[in-house]
């Protein structure tokens, strides 16, 4: 059994007198020292998948089905307490937000050692010498200890929180967003000391992105949402070299790659569907160019055309016809068309 | 091009005085961040041009300068033969519909009380167009070429029921309606989705093949710039330390800083081997400048000479320029600033 097993897990938020289903019948494992990446728009149930995990969902949302074993121990059902001990010293979560959530009135350093102390045996002189390591891994220089959180640079304090989160060698890192808002070279360096220490300490780590090309640099798996599903699974290096999902081909297309000559990129019409509404089949009928009637009528399960690929999609034997297609933006066009006339009928009717 | 350049800019400059703590309130020495610091610059007709570097660099404050948001500190800025300043009715006038600009965050930029209509009219009132029908007219095919269709779906949305890159359409939409010659984008697609990114960029690509729009496009994503872009000029604190065709620099870049930028730019190429130039993170210190090149105090391959720097830009190669004094070849490792990491 992996390190990590998550099982149909869904998560819903309830809102006024509806609901909706923002993670919905998720599963992956994860061996120790693997890394995850998880990609997806905007709403497609990223961050949710994070705070299910930690067990930190805001009031309104809760885990309404499935399972999450950490070393063979269900997650789901925890008393509270019990969570509240796995965190930090079992899974560490390293987020955008854990950056504004550093305490303003302590040093750095009183912080980190308080961590370390509550969450271990360790009296103080020790909790303080594993803090100075600590540093050290990140980058941060021992006197950065006694600074406040505001004499800090976005990616001083990022590096921090990195410090924080792994201290105590968590066995499972969750990374969301971890260098969204900083600059490219920051956020190069820190990317390869979050891997560094993770290989070290030989976590399995779960890297939350909107930006594939840092998937692709630093996760051996990657995993495509689409509306609180998953679309596709693969190595992050299969996936790269020839995706099977028309979601995962539409992405390829839209967005430019550094280092190769592009003659168009071509964006994928259409938004995320409305999760408060969702409709019968397949999640990404709507914005697909492929979708026929059975998508409509039948939500597609896993296959897997390749070893230790997964992809949901009732069409994975057509991917050759498929990748030609999704390279011309005529084919994207008609969606967008389709969207159009949909809009003038749905306005024509209501 | 033999055309005189739409943009001219010359010795641009923008200080922000430093505010003082009280301990440092009778330390007489006036301190000062230089955001903008002595660059020139020139963008043809119909050319995009790609603005580049490090967060705080001065790439913003160089588009709210041209679009006159913000005053310079000195230098000259020349648009189609008239200085912006010119501070005549005429001038102040021609200056308002010949030039626009367009910000990352299509959410705050919007009015959230004004329909789609009213917002993309605006521009047009203000300018005294009063005719209600060439107005809606107007808007109409503004809306057309934005590609936010059908129009009349969209004509009376507010800005809550529209998507993000819905919203920037509308934005850029407001920006060209009264056709500008210049438009200045900042990072207009880093707040959208990747899947919709290429709708946005490609739009700016077609007004300028449609209507001849010369653009600064500033970004801090080079992948973007190497789509849109003719050529490219990096910042760094203040200074611009390469300029040149955008596929030149982005194959060979000339400047430390700019190598550096380049190979710290993930790739989504699981084939593609990368050279990795690794450099301190630490944000520089803006006030205390370094005697000669700014980038001294990170660059991997500083030397003796390079405190004699004065960020001249060099040609050295046809048409790509370099701040550095050193040539590309010339540049060798400085053992002393090699970092471990694996
Ligand atoms: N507290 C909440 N109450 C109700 N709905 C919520 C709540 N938090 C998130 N949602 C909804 O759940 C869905 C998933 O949100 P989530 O934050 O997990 O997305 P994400 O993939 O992390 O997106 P992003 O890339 O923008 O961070 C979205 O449709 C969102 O609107
Ligand atoms: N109104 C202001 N007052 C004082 N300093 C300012 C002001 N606006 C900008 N600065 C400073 O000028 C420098 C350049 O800022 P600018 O916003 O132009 O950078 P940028 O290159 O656009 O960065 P980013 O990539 O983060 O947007 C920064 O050091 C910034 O702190
Ligand atoms: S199942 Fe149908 S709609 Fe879904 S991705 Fe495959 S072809 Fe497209
Ligand atoms: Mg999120
Ligand atoms: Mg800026």
């Amino acid at each position: 059994m992996a390190f990590l097993e998550v099982k149909n897990l869904e998560i819903t938020y309830t809102i006024g007198s509806g609901s909706l289903k923002a993670v919905d019948g998720v599963s992956f494992s994860l061996e120790k020292g693997q890394s995850l990446g998880v990609v997806g728009e905007s709403g497609c149930g990223k961050t949710t998948i994070a705070k299910g995990l930690m067990q930190l969902l805001p009031k309104n949302g809760s885990i309404t089905g499935g399972s999450i074993k950490i070393d063979g121990k269900e997650m789901v059902g925890l008393s509270r307490e019990a969570m509240r001990r796995m965190r930090l010293k079992e899974i560490a979560m390293i987020s955008q937000s854990a950056m504004n959530a550093l305490n303003p009135v302590y040093t750095i350093g009183d912080q980190l050692v308080e961590g370390i102390m509550a969450h271990s045996s360790l009296g103080r002189k020790e909790a303080l010498r594993r803090a100075v390591e600590v540093f050290e891994m990140v980058g941060l220089e021992e006197k950065r200890l006694k600074s406040y959180p505001h004499q800090l640079s976005g990616g001083m304090k990022q590096r921090a929180v990195i410090a924080l989160a792994l201290t105590l060698n968590p066995p499972l890192i969750i990374a969301d967003e971890p260098t969204t808002a900083l600059d490219v070279v920051v956020q190069d360096r820190i990317l390869h000391r979050i891997l560094k220490i993770q290989k070290e300490i030989n976590s399995s780590m779960i890297f939350i992105t909107h930006d594939i090309s840092v998937v692709s640099e630093i996760c051996e798996y990657i995993m495509v949402m689409y509306g609180g599903k998953v679309m596709e699974m693969a190595k992050t290096d299969d996936f790269f070299r020839h995706p099977y999902h028309p979601y995962s081909l539409g992405l390829q297309n839209a967005f430019p790659i550094i280092t190769e000559e592009m003659e168009e990129l071509i964006s994928i019409p259409g938004s995320p569907p409305n999760l408060q509404n969702v409709l019968p089949g397949c999640r990404f009928q709507e914005r697909c160019p492929f979708a026929e009637q059975r998508c409509r009528d039948e939500e597609p399960g896993f296959a897997e055309p390749e070893p230790g690929l997964l992809t949901a999609c009732h069409f994975p034997e057509r991917v050759e016809e498929f990748r030609e297609k999704a390279a011309h933006r005529d084919t994207w066009e008609t969606v967008r068309k389709r969207l159009i006339e949909e809009m003038k009928e749905g306005a024509a009717h209501g | 091009m033999d055309e005189k350049p739409l943009i001219i800019i010359e010795n641009l400059k923008k200080y922000y005085p430093v505010r003082k703590g009280i301990r440092e309130l009778f330390n007489t020495k006036k301190e000062f961040v230089k955001a903008v610091d002595d660059i020139s610059l020139t963008i043809s007709r119909g050319e995009i041009l790609g603005l580049a570097g490090e967060s705080g660099s001065g790439k913003t404050t160089t588009g709210e300068i041209i679009v006159r948001l913000q005053e310079k500190t000195s230098g000259e800025i020349v648009l189609d033969g008239h200085p912006i300043d010119d501070s005549s009715r005429e001038g102040r006038k021609r200056f308002r519909r010949e030039v626009q600009m367009i910000f990352q965050d299509p959410y705050e930029t919007l009015n959230p009380r004004s329909t789609v209509f009213e917002t993309i009219a605006e521009p047009l009132k203000i300018h005294g167009w009063k005719d209600k029908e060439k107005i809606y007219r107007r808007v109409w095919e503004a809306l057309e070429i934005e590609e936010l269709k059908p129009p009349e779906q969209y004509l009376f949305s507010y800005p809550h029921e529209l998507s993000g890159g819905q919203r920037q359409r509308v934005a850029i939409a407001r920006g060209i309606v009264l056709e500008p010659k210049f438009l200045v984008a900042d990072e207009p697609v880093s707040m959208l989705d990747v899947s919709i990114r290429a709708d946005i960029l490609n739009l700016l690509k077609g007004l300028r093949r449609d209507m001849g729009l010369t653009m600064l496009y500033v970004s801090h994503d080079l992948s973007t710039i190497k789509y849109i872009c003719d050529r490219i000029a990096v910042m760094y604190l203040g200074k611009i330390v390469e300029l040149g065709p955008v596929n030149k620099v982005l194959s060979k870049p000339m400047h430390p800083y700019t190598k550096v930028l380049f190979s710290a730019v993930p790739v989504a190429d699981p084939d593609h081997v990368k050279e990795r130039i690794v450099i301190d993170d630490e944000v520089p210190d803006q006030i205390n400048l370094p005697v000669g090149c700014r980038f001294i105090p990170r660059c991997p391959y500083v030397k003796d000479q390079c405190s004699s720097c004065t960020h001249e830009l060099f040609e050295y190669a046809p048409g790509q320029f370099s701040a550095c004094i050193y040539r590309e070849e010339n540049l060798t490792v400085n053992d002393d600033r090699i970092i471990d990491e694996p």
